[in-house]
């Protein structure tokens, strides 16, 4: 019983190691990647996959987010006469919250997935071992694309869903439950600050590199087989999932310090 | 190893070896794959290391590159001690391999153009896009595909896929190439072609060459030098007249693609047909 513990807490650990030292080394091919325009084509046609083609599902997650608080609050605030104010509750919750979770968890689907299934395939034919045996770093050409093209693009993703978003909430609350639109315009404004839109934007840029390098580690060490490819892509998700919101969380409580902090000097500014 | 196979075989050790392993180990968790293993391969010639599967062929390939790095021992290229060196330092060292995988490894998502040019934009800056052209056309010609540019590697049967694997192999004009299972998967005549490609590029190259096969006829063919590995351990090390007459009866069982007593008891006991018959005619009741 000891040792089965033992045997796990080790291999737990070697993996952590493991992952660490491949986000190290993933960290530093991107950073050395962006010195090199001949590695910019491949930055391009990642960013394409991963960026372009998402806008869509990111596009109709965000409307729904938006149209689905518009009606599940309604009643709620309709209760004590507060109607007016749902912009700021619709509005709020999908740039901070909402718009980048949910968009970062699309992208886990949609792009984790893919990346995981790519690389876990190029790894079980091989092909990984061919980049190496032609003296070629793989993560600098296969790894460090696919994470600058998600760093750089989930944060433009979450805007479109915000985007959305807000044209979903206002969609129900003014055309369909007859909420007057100055008002609900007034009152998002009033509070829906930039600092809170910039929150939501700069979680995607964490949320983007967390997606990248798990899906890419997994289908790095992913075993043989189609059955070790499709483990390899439903662990890259849920891990990726489960990241989203540890990060969520831990930034939450990072930008709230430093909101507290700086929010006394804002009246003196 | 008998004493008459380190009379045939080039020891590790003695420096006339491009690549030399000495007292190799390979264990993956409690398995040892490769046990002790000390080599030199002779430059300029063809070795084809045979066994059966599952005996560390491919493993004992991909140490010869460091592609996998040995629990114990010692991998040395041209005198310089390669082991123990960083994955940017190999990268400089690895330009001297070529490397045709079992499978061809192709690029699924590169033309059979843009998968030769690979190591070569790699490692070089393209700025004559023709020049460029006409060294994949010159490499497919080598291996028989001339026309093939276009082609994506979905598009070709699998003969095709190891030739042109094996243009790519051979862009950087390296000094060592090595064949991991070469002829596994191909009709006799395809892996015939094949054969004769090794052939062709060994005599109009000059390059080393490593083999790793089990197809008997393949080795008979292209070998300067046959090595057997069996449970991790060289047993048989020499040219093609020696393996054939070689005294060690796991060697004459895998030559002549005889069964072992062993295995012939397993498959003559009683009751194991009408056992597993026993099921699917209970489930047509």
């Amino acid at each position: 019983m000891i040792e089965i513990v033992g045997v796990k807490t080790i291999g737990g650990v070697n993996n952590i190691g493991r992952f660490a030292r491949f986000v190290w080394q993933s960290v530093i091919a991107s950073l050395l990647s962006c010195a090199r325009p001949h590695t910019y084509p491949l930055i391009w046609t990642q960013m394409n996959i991963i960026g372009v083609r998402s806008v869509p599902v990111v596009m109709i997650t965000g409307a729904f987010v938006g149209m689905t608080l518009a009606v599940q609050a309604y009643d709620q605030l309709a209760g004590m006469g507060l109607e007016e104010h749902l912009g700021v509750l619709i509005n709020i919750s999908v740039v901070k919250e909402l718009g980048p979770v949910l968009a970062a968890v699309m992208l886990a689907g949609r792009i984790g997935g893919a990346l995981t299934a790519e690389l876990g395939t190029m790894n079980v034919t091989e092909q990984i071992d061919a980049v190496r045996s032609m003296g070629t770093n793989p993560i600098r050409y296969l790894v460090a694309p696919r994470v600058l093209a998600c760093l750089l693009l989930t944060p433009f993703l979450i805007i479109y869903a915000d985007l959305m978003g807000i044209v979903g909430g206002y969609f129900v609350s003014v055309v369909q439950l007859g909420i007057n639109s100055r008002a609900y315009w007034s009152f998002s404004a009033y509070g829906v600050e930039l600092w809170d839109v910039a929150i939501g934007v700069i979680k995607g840029f964490f949320f983007g590199v967390a997606i990248a390098a798990i899906s890419c580690y997994k289908g790095f060490t992913c075993k043989e087989g189609a059955h070790g490819v499709g483990q390899a892509c439903t662990e890259a998700f849920v891990a990726s999932f489960i990241s989203i919101l540890a990060l969520d969380f831990a930034l939450a409580v990072i930008f709230k310090s430093i909101y507290n902090t700086f929010w006394p000097l804002k009246s003196l500014v | 190893m008998k004493k008459d196979d380190k009379k045939n075989g080039t020891q590790a050790g003695n420096g006339d070896g491009i690549i030399v392993l000495k007292n190799v180990a390979k264990n993956f968790g409690t398995s040892v794959v490769l046990d002790n293993i000390s080599l030199a391969i002779e430059k300029g010639k063809t070795t084809v290391v045979i066994g059966p599967s599952g005996c560390g062929k491919t493993v004992l390939i991909k140490h010869l590159i460091v592609l996998l790095r040995p629990s114990s021992g010692e991998v040395f290229f041209k005198g310089q001690r390669i082991d123990n060196l960083s994955e940017i330092e190999l990268n400089k060292i690895r330009t001297h391999y070529g490397f045709l995988f079992q499978g061809g490894a192709l690029f699924d998502s590169l033309s059979v153009t843009e998968n030769i040019l690979f190591p070569i934009r790699q490692h070089y800056e393209i700025s004559d896009w023709k020049q460029a052209e006409e060294l994949v056309k010159a490499k497919l010609a080598m291996v028989g595909l001339d026309g093939f540019q276009n082609y994506y590697p979905a598009k070709l049967s699998g003969g095709q896929r190891k030739r042109v694997a094996l243009a790519r192999a051979i862009a950087l004009n390296p000094e060592v190439i090595l064949y991991d299972e070469p002829t596994t998967g191909l009709d006799p005549i395809r892996a015939d072609v094949i054969n004769e490609l090794i052939l062709k590029l060994q005599r109009e190259l000059g390059m080393t060459t490593v083999v790793v096969t089990h197809d008997m006829t393949s080795a008979y063919k292209v070998a300067d030098r046959i090595i057997m590995l069996h449970n991790g351990k060289i047993i048989a090390d020499g040219d093609a007249d020696h393996i054939r007459d070689h005294p060690h009866p796991v060697v004459q069982q895998f030559i002549n693609g005889q069964v072992s007593e062993e295995d012939l008891a397993v498959l003559r006991m009683s009751g194991a047909i009408s056992q597993a018959q026993f099921l699917p005619r209970d489930f047509e009741q």
